[in-house]
């Protein structure tokens, strides 16, 4: 495992300021006591004397600097700092001659070229450091006579193994997806992508939380201006705790009031490192399976890593199937609320006879029909997220039975209102970008809506106020609907169709990366 | 917020070519059969539509040439620097109102047909209004949206032409195109007026100047964006009469339309496709009148650079409400059409090719 230090986006607000724990010298932040025992009395007096706080004084022969190891029992690896820590402070003071008498610096300076052997370590004075590389399973050394604190990476935490993702499954790809760590998700775009110019750059989000965050992309491909902006709205986040990456999505993107979603998240990790590898960027959070990839526009909603591994033409037509999915999710409940309610005419007059005689004996108007049956089917999806897995499948047949069987017999609903929403229900879960078919889902109520008052006119009103206010949309800058408006066109090989791999050989143009291709011809590179 | 390279709020070439284009497709491909046969009584109507739209392209070349002349200033900007404020400022607001009479018409023209193709109980009113607010939603945005949005559309609009006509190419009576050459020159050459009606449009450049990324390229653009309802009119009007003949054409009052009611879906999923053509219709015409409803915001705002966006949209929608409602049938609004018609000739092309000349002469040029 490797430990990575992780870096403060600012303090506008301290902690511990705030909390009044600390007084004297420490209120400054700031770490002068040259005296290791007055040091860790300090934070200790700090963190208020938890139980689980580990402190332990070495002490060599007589008149030798005494050192000191804070670190919190249960976070810290003890077994690691007993084999490496202890052991090579043992073996400095050792190498010393009995009758020498040497200073805390010469300590330190043997400490640091020959004995510690610790993979990772960085030299402090701010108290604010040292607590919270303490809270997050570091260990502090304190060194008599050195006014510098050495923290000592020792994390050990046991989370999630690499699973198999739970939201995108995919037929052929690999299996694996991201957990909890941080460490492992770094781990996982670094097996994957071997270039000395990927760069992982960390953070620290949250006040009190304090978690790690990771802005990964490419230096020499993604945009200048595209990773500045990225760095600058993470580094104005200023909140207590980022519980998941959802969080930060909300407090970086670009608008908050649209149902679509500005910032795509996967819990794959070949899909991370194919966007950072087409020139966007990436952000891992600790404690959340779920990576941000930015920018995002709509077209990128509805590809799935799928359509890469496979032949083209197999990705190509399945991408197709997929837009026509977003078109019927959109709009077929709302389609059939208004040739029933207004343009009977549209109908085949035989399909009109069939669909007449099913609605005899229903006693509502289509609108009804239509709401009702949507929203038992969001029903019984949400009932069906919330439960337990056994239970989970119960509620599915007994739904299953009540929407198709049960609610047809009782003459509430017709038959045909449940192959519509059937058909409609199927095609909204076809769209791989979970949060892009919530706000399909939205929408297609606001349709049904506009369909139930005015017909056909009413859809198309609709849908035009959804392209108006896809075209106001932006995520970092870069228009939503890029590429189709403003066109890029050589982007469109990969838009509604996924073109031979041959022809897809430059990154796509509207991330306008610094290196272009991606296949054959290379200028430069590394 | 910063923009990413990509400028933001700039237009490039293919939003202005297909914002034309889109702008002047609108009423006129579905009326101009009619209009034209009505007064040529033969097929030899194309020679007017032809010489209509080679006029119009003129005009939109010398307004493109104008706005090259002077990058990133509108229409009351140029006007101020060739002939002084005062009368730049004239210009400027009957250039508003013009455009604001073209949305109340073209919302109108919506309703009226809606009326006839998709619903007859709902009231005009209701259907109107409900147009309105979606312009007023359209305009309070950043103009680049209606661009961005005039590409999306242009596609598919032109995609529906030809499976209309595609559709119809079986019923296509070579016969009724006949016979050949028998209108005077003269009446074709009146004719022309008409049609260069049908073509009006393109002086929404004039205000959309100062987004524009390449100016220089606005020339090209515009004169592409003009060819495509040049030609969608050429082939609308040979095919409709190669349909219905002339007599049947010019006693129809949306012949366009009346296509659209022939064609039979292939496997009969669906009958009426009139309605869904219409339905796709208002694509276009709502482009149109949302680009109008912008430039007369944008030519209000040039004048009076305190008011707000879209507390003026809100505003001028009861206007626009009260003059939808002015023309109480089709023949009062053919004559709305005609009055605004003659006013687009007037700012749309008489006012930018005496703003150039005047340009010219006196050497006035702006800053690069």
């Amino acid at each position: 495992m490797p430990r990575i230090m992780f870096r403060n986006t600012h303090n506008k607000r301290s902690p511990l300021r705030k909390s009044g724990g600390s007084q004297g010298s420490a209120s400054d932040g700031n770490f002068t006591g040259r005296n290791v025992h007055e040091s860790v009395a300090q934070i200790v007096r700090v963190l208020d004397a938890p139980d689980d706080l580990v402190t332990r004084f070495i002490s060599g022969a007589e008149g030798a600097p005494v050192c000191a190891i804070v670190c919190i029992a249960g976070l810290a690896d003890l077994k690691m700092i007993n084999d490496h820590i202890v052991t090579s402070i043992q073996q400095a003071y050792s190498a010393f001659e009995r009758s020498e008498s040497i200073t805390g610096q010469e300590l330190y300076q043997r400490l640091d070229k020959q004995f510690l052997s610790v993979q990772k370590y960085k030299l402090t004075q701010s108290l604010d450091d040292i607590l919270v590389g303490v809270l997050s399973g570091d260990t502090a050394l304190f060194i008599d006579g050195v006014d510098q604190v050495l923290l000592i990476g020792s994390k050990q935490w046991t989370g999630r193994g690499v699973e198999e993702p739970e939201t995108e499954s995919l037929v052929r790809g690999p299996r694996e997806g991201f957990n909890e760590s941080i460490e492992t998700n770094i781990i996982l775009l670094r097996r994957a992508i071997r270039d000395p110019k990927l760069r992982i750059d960390t953070y620290r989000i949250g006040e009190r939380g304090k978690k790690g965050l990771v802005i990964a992309y490419i230096d020499n491909i993604v945009h200048p201006e595209l990773i500045q902006e990225v760095k600058r709205r993470v580094e104005s986040i200023d909140i207590d705790d980022a519980p998941e990456s959802g969080t930060i999505e909300q407090l970086i993107q670009d608008s908050f009031l649209s149902p679509f979603p500005l910032i795509l998240h996967t819990e794959r990790p070949d899909k991370a490192t194919s966007a950072i590898l087409q020139g966007k960027v990436v952000i891992l959070l600790d404690g959340t399976p779920f990576a941000l990839i930015m920018p995002t526009t709509i077209v990128s909603l509805v590809q799935s890593p799928e359509d890469y591994y496979e032949r083209w033409l197999i990705g190509s037509l399945i991408r197709i199937l997929r837009y026509t999915a977003v078109f019927i999710s959109l709009t077929f409940p709302s389609l059939y609320i208004a040739l029933v309610s207004f343009h009977q005419g549209m109908i085949p007059s035989k399909l009109a006879f069939s669909i007449a005689a099913a609605r005899e004996g229903v006693p509502f108007p289509a609108v009804i029909e239509a709401f009702l049956m949507e929203l038992t089917l969001e029903l019984l999806r949400e009932a069906g997220v919330r439960l337990p897995k056994p239970v989970g499948q119960t509620i599915g047949i007994v739904g299953g039975l009540v929407i198709g069987e049960a609610a047809v017999q009782a003459g509430i609903v017709s038959p045909i209102m449940v192959i519509v929403v059937a058909v409609t229900a199927m095609s909204s879960f076809a769209i791989p970008a979970y949060s892009a078919g919530i706000a399909f889902r939205i929408l297609r109520f606001i349709i049904m809506l506009a369909a139930s008052m005015f017909g056909l006119y009413g859809i198309i009103l609709t849908l035009i106020m959804i392209c108006i206010h896809l075209s106001r949309l932006n995520s970092f800058g870069i228009p939503y609907l890029t590429p189709l408006a403003p066109s890029y066109y050589r982007d469109w090989r990969d838009m509604f169709i996924r073109a031979p791999l041959p022809m897809l050989s430059k990154r796509p143009q509207f991330l306008q990366t610094k290196d272009e291709s991606r296949m054959g011809s290379r200028e430069g590179g590394t | 917020m910063k923009s990413f390279e990509y400028g933001d709020r700039e237009v490039g070439t293919y939003e202005v070519f297909a914002s034309v284009a889109n702008m002047v497709i609108g009423f006129g491909l579905l009326t101009l059969p009619r209009i034209i046969v009505q007064k040529t009584h033969s097929v030899d109507g194309w020679v007017s539509i032809l010489i209509g739209g080679v006029g119009a392209i003129f005009f939109s070349w010398i307004v493109a040439k104008l706005i090259s002349r002077f990058p990133k200033q509108n229409l009351y900007e140029i006007g101020g620097a060739v002939i002084g404020k005062p009368l730049a400022l004239l210009i400027t607001l009957m250039f508003a109102v013009y455009m604001l009479a073209f949305v109340a018409y073209e919302t109108r023209g919506v309703a009226s047909i809606s009326r006839l193709y998709l619903f007859d109980r709902t009231p005009v009113e209701i259907v109107s209004l409900v147009f309105l607010l979606v312009l007023i939603y359209g305009v309070s945005g950043p103009s680049v949206t209606l661009f961005r949005l005039n590409t999306l559309f242009l596609p598919i609009v032109i995609m529906l032409i030809f499976v209309l006509l595609l559709m119809n190419i079986s019923h296509f009576d070579f016969h009724n195109l006949m016979p050949f050459f028998v209108t005077d020159w003269r009446e074709l050459v009146i004719t022309s007026k008409e049609s260069t009606f049908s073509f009006l449009g393109f002086e929404i450049l004039l205000f959309y100047n100062s987004i524009l990324n390449k100016p220089k390229k606005a020339v090209k653009a515009s004169t592409l964006g003009m060819l495509i309802p040049l030609i969608l009119y050429l082939l609308v009007f040979l095919i409709t009469l190669g349909m219905f003949g002339a007599e049947v054409t010019a006693s129809t009052l949306y012949p366009t339309e009346e296509l659209a009611k022939q064609v039979e879906v292939p496997g009969g999923f669906f009958e009426r496709f009139e309605s869904i053509f219409f339905s796709v219709w208002i694509l276009t015409l709502f482009n149109s009148a949302a680009m109008a409803f912008d430039v007369s915001l944008l030519a209000i705002e040039a004048v009076f650079s305190k008011a707000k966006r879209i507390a003026l949209a809100i505003g001028l929608g009861p206007i626009l409400f009260l003059i939808i409602m002015q023309p109480q049938n089709i023949d009062e609004l053919q004559l709305f059409a005609e009055w605004i018609s003659y006013a687009g000739i007037g700012v749309g092309m008489v006012v930018p090719t005496l703003l150039l000349l005047l340009a010219i002469l006196r050497g006035v040029k702006g800053r690069a």
